[in-house]
């Protein structure tokens, strides 16, 4: 085939446009037949799990098929997308889907929840997002987002004994369906005074001019539907329980997946149908930006539990997600995607190494249970004060790349004030990320012999090593990552036109 | 000495080769048994420090730019570079910091007795952290190094501590952190500012020098940012807060690290970025009134404070405060003489200070505490401690044919026909400097011997002699025949005063600053 050979208007290019949700979609359904006879003991559980891998590993294949076959056009009036932003944000999602599944091999086998289940829903999960990242259209949007909240409702309540992960699940449902409401409402504000759904066209019409009042509402509910999603606030209230509740590889899958699926979309959307009108979304972007930083670190600081505490601060990074939006240009998008991927590949080892560390869903885990770590699991406690720094964003870590980023794109476009409290919100996050080094390694452990159950897994430790070397790698060397989410932000910004280069 | 360097090739490779080696260095303290750990770290630095010494022959004492340098794209998109360079302000902080390093192994000989690996590690990348401040000319490997430089102080101070280790572990770092994220923010801005200017992505220094007069109203914001990393670092008063704490709490050889070279990283800070990108600014009546003032109030606070410290840890650490502060006041006087002071103060505090944190470190390994009042006649238990002692609190307190004197002089020299009021009130500050330093010797080693504690201490042994000695010999050279070292540092300092010249424009209002009085 030749590279011009995906035609979206004929039925078979847009089966091959969507040829990886389609692989994955079937990968689904076969690891769903081998649940359904073998779905007794451990052995089946760990079955499913590498299953699901070799499904994820066979998709992200497909996925660097059709990116090597598609030309760099979105298309006019078509369903879905097919640019390199699309393309990076699903690489990024199936890294996330694939370092959870890794999470949770071992984990699930200790917290006795070995129904095979799990790895369905988290497929399933991961199809929508999938469908959230490639859409060019808004009922696409609201459809991949429907697929991955109704799975990651579940999983979030997967620990059935356990009365918080429970709690978490109902309230993730009620609050999330609400929040999905308001974005299905504030399509169909954005529907009715544009006559259309399909985000190219959706920006055309706005391309001229302010936006009429009926889109700005629609714009705004969006806006309350999406920050429900990546829990920025002051949407965020159910994120403190729900990632406390919820197994820690699904804390560590929402912390990851659900947001990078949830900001990319958010950023197409923003950046396609309303790319003309970056001054009247900015100033929400800012204040919400600003309240999810400062909120979320010094929340952060008061936390006992570490889980908790990764959960304001996993706010705290939507707030510097947000301000790399506000900016509203390629660089800043391209900050956003480069942060993603930096976030993402330390939270997945964060999340697994604090799932390895508790006991019963880590919802007690707090520093004393770490100290002394250094000395009965060394590496252990050596990756997780890297991932501890790469939060912070200390040099030589990939977050430092990630902010330093952020930072440049704030600067560039005007942001200086944003930069200065960004940075001002790092040092507060000092206080919360600083004493979990503190207590590993200049604490003694609480009794002897306290960590020798608290061995990571094979699987995790396979992903946990992954992403520590990715940490220090792209903290170093970061080029290879930033050509690509460059080369994403750009063709993005392509659809916005001569318009948005105006901006 | 100098043609045989450089048929070497020594100019192309010898400033890589400092930031490579200690890191190379860790490999073999890893892989060798626990209990050998520290030899295999003090023969790394040892031969750092060899390697480095080539620098004092191979430098060229005429030439005011930048020497040895190394330029090599790191992330060529934002022009960022790796670039290297050398000139007579960073020629002394590299040879100081290569220099204490031997030292402060060889001092944690016996001090440090677990998790050895783990520390001399630290040490090393220490190493490579601070000599890649003093060498970095690109503005965002110096931010990285700066950074850096960061992690092994905290673990040292959090894991090797005294009591109270963790909270002046967290306040080192989050006091550091909070100046430096700032500089973060000013570097990137001046980046976007020379892009507008050059139209290329830079980070180079001398490309930020040359753009740095055309920041326009951005200027009096970035110049504070730069201003209050360095200033946290110095530290000037009244940032000064973190200071005691870590170093009461460090072990000796941190101390030792954070008063010879951590400290001088603000004042190179301002002499190398924050002055001569700003000069206007810098020298503007208001801030030359807060910066001298805080220098003075520095000055006679620290001296102050250091007068009624029971604890000698603590006294040196408020005499570090009071030192620092003749170097702000030469930095900010600006001329030939009291740059050239400033900079003399600088290694003559890293020589002396370094040295009387080694003798506490000792006297404690003895005895265990740091009050003053344990202590009291030591001079006829231990007479060769005491001769030493004697010898360091001399040069700290500015006696003429120590080092101490020669910076302190130039200092006050040159700031005088500057700022008269603010020079006379910080030569003050050298009478208390002989005040606290004298009583505390006093009360240490003279006195009557009437703690049944004191009276078995055993004297130096050879390994302590050779930790002190070499700063003895550097301290008395120093003080009799400084001419070497000030003839190298001579282009720098003219090159400082040149940059920084229109900051005094016009001159009336420079040679009429009574605002400069504190």
């Amino acid at each position: 085939m030749n590279p011009t050979a995906i035609d979206l208007s004929t039925p078979l290019g847009l089966t091959l446009g969507l040829l990886p949700e389609v692989v994955l979609s079937i990968a689904v359904l076969v690891v769903l037949l081998i649940v359904a006879w073998r779905h007794g003991g451990p052995a089946d559980s760990r079955l499913a799990g590498w299953a699901s891998l070799v499904a994820l590993g066979v998709t992200a294949a497909a996925l660097a098929w059709i990116a090597g076959q598609a030309p760099d056009d979105p298309g006019i009036g078509q369903m879905v997308a097919l640019d390199a932003f699309r393309f990076v944000g699903s690489a990024l999602l199936l890294l996330f889907a694939a370092g959870s599944v890794l999470a949770s091999l071992g984990y699930l086998e200790r917290e006795r929840l070995v129904a095979p289940e799990y790895y369905v829903l988290l497929l399933l999960a991961t199809i929508g997002m999938l469908f959230m990242v490639n859409s060019q259209d808004l009922i696409l949007v609201v459809l991949g987002l429907e697929t991955m909240s109704v799975s990651v409702y579940v999983l979030a309540g997967y620990n059935r004994g356990n009365a918080y992960s429970s709690e978490a699940a109902l309230k993730y449902f009620l609050i999330g369906s609400f929040a999905a409401g308001f974005l299905l409402y504030g399509i169909a504000l954005t529907y009715g005074s544009a006559g259309t759904t399909n985000l190219v066209m959706i920006g055309a019409q706005f391309a001229h001019g302010s936006l009429p009042l009926m889109a700005r509402l629609g714009l705004g509910f969006m806006l309350v539907g999406f920050c429900f999603k990546v829990a920025a606030v002051p949407f965020h209230n159910w994120a403190p329980d729900v990632y406390d509740g919820a197994p820690t590889p699904v804390t560590g899958f929402m912390a990851t997946a659900v947001k990078t699926a949830g900001f990319v979309a958010l950023a197409r959307v923003l950046f396609t149908c309303f790319g003309a009108n970056v001054p009247e979304w900015r100033p929400i972007l800012g204040v919400l930006g600003v309240l999810s930083m400062v909120l979320g670190n010094v929340v952060a600081l008061t936390q006992r539990s570490l889980k908790r505490m990764m959960a304001y601060s996993s706010i705290a990074h939507a707030g510097y997600l947000l301000a790399a939006l506000w900016t509203g240009t390629p660089l800043g998008l391209s900050a956003m995607t480069f942060y993603l991927l930096g976030y993402g590949v330390t939270s997945i080892a964060t999340f697994a190494l604090l799932g390895a560390l508790g006991r019963n869903g880590e919802r007690d885990l707090d520093n004393s249970d770490i100290a002394g770590l250094a000395q009965g699991r060394p590496w252990m406690a050596a990756a997780l004060a890297v991932c501890s720094l790469s939060l912070l964003g200390f040099p030589g870590t990939v977050g430092f790349m990630g902010k330093w980023y952020i930072l440049s794109s704030l600067v560039s476009s005007g942001g200086g004030w944003l930069a200065t409290i960004l940075v001002l919100t790092s040092v507060v996050s000092a206080g919360y990320y600083l004493p979990m080094i503190m207590a590993m390694y200049m604490r003694p452990a609480r009794a002897p012999l306290v960590f020798w159950d608290k061995a990571l897994a094979g699987s995790a430790r396979l992903a946990v090593a992954v992403a520590v070397l990715l940490i220090l790698a792209l903290g170093i060397v970061p080029t290879s990552a930033l050509t690509l989410s460059d080369a994403a932000a750009t063709s993005l910004a392509q659809t916005l036109g001569p318009v948005a280069s105006g901006q | 000495m100098q043609d045989f360097l450089l048929s070497l090739g020594y100019g192309q490779w010898i400033l890589t080769a400092l930031l490579v080696l200690p890191l190379v260095g860790i490999i073999p303290v890893a892989l060798a048994p626990a209990s050998r750990a520290k030899q295999v770290a003090l023969a790394v630095t040892l031969v750092e420090f060899v390697v480095s010494l080539g620098l004092w022959w191979a430098f060229d004492p005429t030439d005011p730019l930048m020497q040895f340098s190394v330029d090599a794209a790191w992330l060529p998109a934002w022009g960022i570079h790796y670039t290297l360079g050398l000139d007579g302000l960073s020629l002394f902080m590299v040879l100081l910091s290569t220099g204490i390093m031997p030292l402060a192994v060889l001092a944690s000989f016996s001090y440090i007795t677990e998790r050895e690996k783990l520390y001399y590690g630290l040490l090393l990348t220490l190493t490579t952290g601070m000599l890649g401040v003093f060498l970095a000319l690109d503005m965002f490997l110096f931010y990285v190094m700066w950074e850096l430089m960061l992690i092994p102080m905290y673990f040292i101070i959090g894991i090797w501590g005294g009591k109270n280790r963790l909270y002046a572990a967290l306040k080192f770092f989050i006091y550091t952190m909070a100046g430096s994220l700032l500089m973060l923010v000013a570097i990137v801005v001046m980046m976007f500012k020379t892009f507008a200017i050059t139209g290329a992505p830079t980070f180079s220094y001398e490309a930020f020098l040359q753009a740095s007069h055309q920041m326009g109203d951005a200027a009096p914001w970035l110049f504070l940012a730069f201003a209050l990393a360095f200033a946290i670092k110095v530290p000037l008063f009244p940032f000064h807060t973190w200071l005691p704490d870590a170093h009461v709490e460090a072990p000796t050889a941190g101390s030792v690290i954070l008063a010879s070279v951590l400290l001088k990283m603000g004042t190179y800070g301002f002499l190398r970025f924050a002055v001569p990108f700003f000069p206007e600014v810098a020298l503007s009546p208001l801030v030359t009134g807060i910066v001298v003032t805080c220098a003075v109030i520095g000055i006679i606070y620290g001296a102050l404070v250091a007068l009624v410290q029971p604890d000698v840890k603590k006294l040196v650490a408020y005499s570090s405060v009071s030192h620092l502060g003749f170097v702000m006041l030469g930095i900010w006087a600006a001329t030939q003489q009291s740059v050239q002071g400033a900079l003399m103060i600088m290694i003559g505090h890293g020589l002396s200070t370094g040295a009387l944190f080694l003798l506490i470190g000792m006297i404690y390994e003895r005895r265990h505490t740091r009050e003053i009042a344990d202590y009291g006649g030591l001079a006829r238990v231990v007479p060769v401690f005491s001769l030493i002692f004697v010898v360091t609190v001399l040069a700290s307190a500015g006696l003429p044919g120590l080092n101490g004197f020669v910076g302190e002089f130039l200092v006050l020299l040159g700031s005088f026909g500057r700022y008269p009021w603010a020079t006379g009130l910080a030569t003050t500050g050298v009478i208390f400097a002989a005040a606290y330093l004298l009583w505390a010797t006093q009360r240490i080693l003279f006195n009557k011997l009437d703690k049944l504690e004191n009276e078995h201490l055993h004297d130096l042994t050879p390994r302590e002699l050779w930790v002190i000695l070499p700063l003895v010999a550097g301290m008395i050279w120093m003080g009799l025949y400084p001419q070497p070292v000030l003839s190298r540092m001579d282009e720098a300092a003219k090159r400082y005063v040149q940059l920084v010249e229109p900051g005094f424009a016009p001159p009336a209002t420079a040679l009429t600053t009574p605002e400069a009085r504190p």
